[in-house]
């Protein structure tokens, strides 16, 4: 806080310079002005610290979708939505392939069958 | 009585003449009485004869040589074996047959009402070429619902094949009754007449059965492995058209008298007496769809005959059953 005090009144200083005198001593300062400016612009200050986490959790909304509570419910609705998809197409397969794959061989015939042939092969009549 | 009226209708003209000729009337008289006796004794001697061989015919042990004397023989019955006169019978049967009372009774296969009562006796499914090569026929005379007939006793050459018995009525040559019975003497299926209507009733004539030519060979080709039982052959093919798509081929077979059923399936059937099976394609394929199918064979023979004639079939020829059928087949209407 006190850089950026001391930021905000070095132009004043430089300004009041400006206007007192007009004279070539002056642009050499203002030259001196500017390189400690430029110095003090690439020093990190604690400022700086963390903004980029303050800029994207200000900016969640806007920014991105895939951040934050929004994004994880996102994540399990998209999981249950392929499982239920597999779930579907699984039983739609067992269905089509039913008959020789789920359902057992059919029961034997009594053996009432076989004589209701013989029967019919002796004969009218009986 | 018959004979007294033709004796009558031959003397009364005679008689006439003899006494319009100029014979004097004692001689007349004389000679008509001499006529009139020898008349009586003859109508008497043939009455005589008549009775007595409708007495003999009625008992159950008629010997040959009266029984060549009464006129209900004739001589070609006679000099034929029996087991021509036999077929010549069946073979009459096609077309006539003795109406009345019968019972019937089934044994095998097993069913809810194994004895009733029926018009007529149930048609028999002989092959007369396969009963001469296949039964030894003897004959003895017998008595059914009151008529004389002959008693045939068929003797199959196998010693596991049911043996008949064939009642034949001696005037009218059609079956009175007849019975079937397992080699150790258990009865398989009887019919006879208990009383017999005047006259016989005429039938629409059928064909005589004969072993299909080609009809073993195709079924052989089916079924590699198969071994018919002693004396049987292939008489028809009926397919079956099964409950969802699932058809079965019905092949009967004969030696003659007693008919074994062979079916080709893609169901397999509960073993019982009297049913063999084999299934073919293992446990894992025996389902509609996938090619498995069993073989039934249905008969009155011992188990181990019948299991034995299908226990060398290794697989079915799908192709050679598809030609078989269609080459011999006759579709039926499902009973399922």
């Amino acid at each position: 806080m006190k850089n950026t005090e001391a930021d905000m009144n070095k132009p004043d200083i430089h300004q009041a310079d400006s206007h007192g005198s007009d004279s070539h001593g002056s642009d050499i300062s203002e030259a001196d002005e500017l390189s400690t400016l430029f110095a003090a612009a690439r020093e990190l200050t604690p400022a700086d610290l963390g903004a980029a986490d303050r800029f994207l959790a200000a900016n969640a909304g806007t920014l991105g979708r895939s951040f934050g509570r929004a994004g994880r419910r996102r994540r399990v609705l998209r999981l249950w939505a392929g499982a239920v998809l597999g779930a579907a197409a699984a039983l739609g397969g067992l269905s089509l392939l039913g008959p020789s794959v789920l359902r057992p061989a059919p029961a034997d015939l009594p053996a009432s069958a076989a004589y209701s042939v013989y029967q019919s092969a002796i004969g009218e009549g009986w | 009585m018959h004979r007294r009226v033709i004796h009558g209708r031959v003397t009364r003209p005679l008689a006439r003449s003899w006494l319009r000729s100029g014979v004097r009337l004692r001689s007349r008289v004389r000679l008509a009485a001499l006529l009139l006796s020898a008349g009586w004794m003859g109508a008497g001697w043939g009455a005589a004869q008549t009775g007595q061989s409708q007495t003999v015919q009625n008992q159950p042990t008629q010997t040959q040589p009266v029984q060549a004397a009464s006129p209900t023989s004739s001589p070609a019955q006679d000099a034929a074996t029996p087991t021509d006169a036999l077929i010549s019978a069946l073979r009459r049967s096609l077309v006539q047959e003795a109406r009345g009372e019968a019972l019937l009774e089934l044994v095998f296969p097993p069913s809810d009402t194994p004895v009733r009562r029926a018009r007529a006796l149930p048609r028999l499914g002989t092959v007369p070429a396969l009963i001469r090569r296949n039964f030894v026929v003897t004959s003895t005379p017998g008595t059914v619902a009151g008529r004389p007939a002959t008693r045939y006793l068929l003797t199959p050459n196998s010693a596991q094949a049911a043996r008949w018995t064939i009642w034949i009525d001696v005037r009218w040559k059609v079956p009175l009754a007849y019975q079937e019975r397992l080699p150790d003497g258990t009865l398989a299926r009887r019919a006879e007449l208990l009383s017999v209507n005047p006259g016989l009733n005429r039938l629409a004539a059928r064909t005589v059965q004969t072993p299909v030519p080609g009809l073993k060979k195709a079924l052989l080709s089916v079924l590699p492995g198969l071994s018919l039982p002693a004396g049987f052959e292939p008489l028809r093919v009926r397919v079956r058209a099964g409950a969802a798509g699932a058809g079965a081929a019905e092949v009967v077979l004969s030696d003659g008298l007693n008919v074994l059923a062979l079916v080709v399936s893609s169901r397999a059937v509960q073993p019982a007496s009297g049913v063999a099976v084999r299934r073919l394609g293992g446990p894992g394929l025996s389902r509609p769809g996938l090619g498995g199918q069993s073989v039934w064979l249905v008969g009155n023979l011992p188990q181990n005959t019948l299991e034995s004639a299908l226990s060398g079939i290794r697989r079915l020829d799908p192709a050679a059953l598809a030609s078989m059928t269609g080459t011999f087949g006759r579709p039926v209407a499902s009973e399922e």
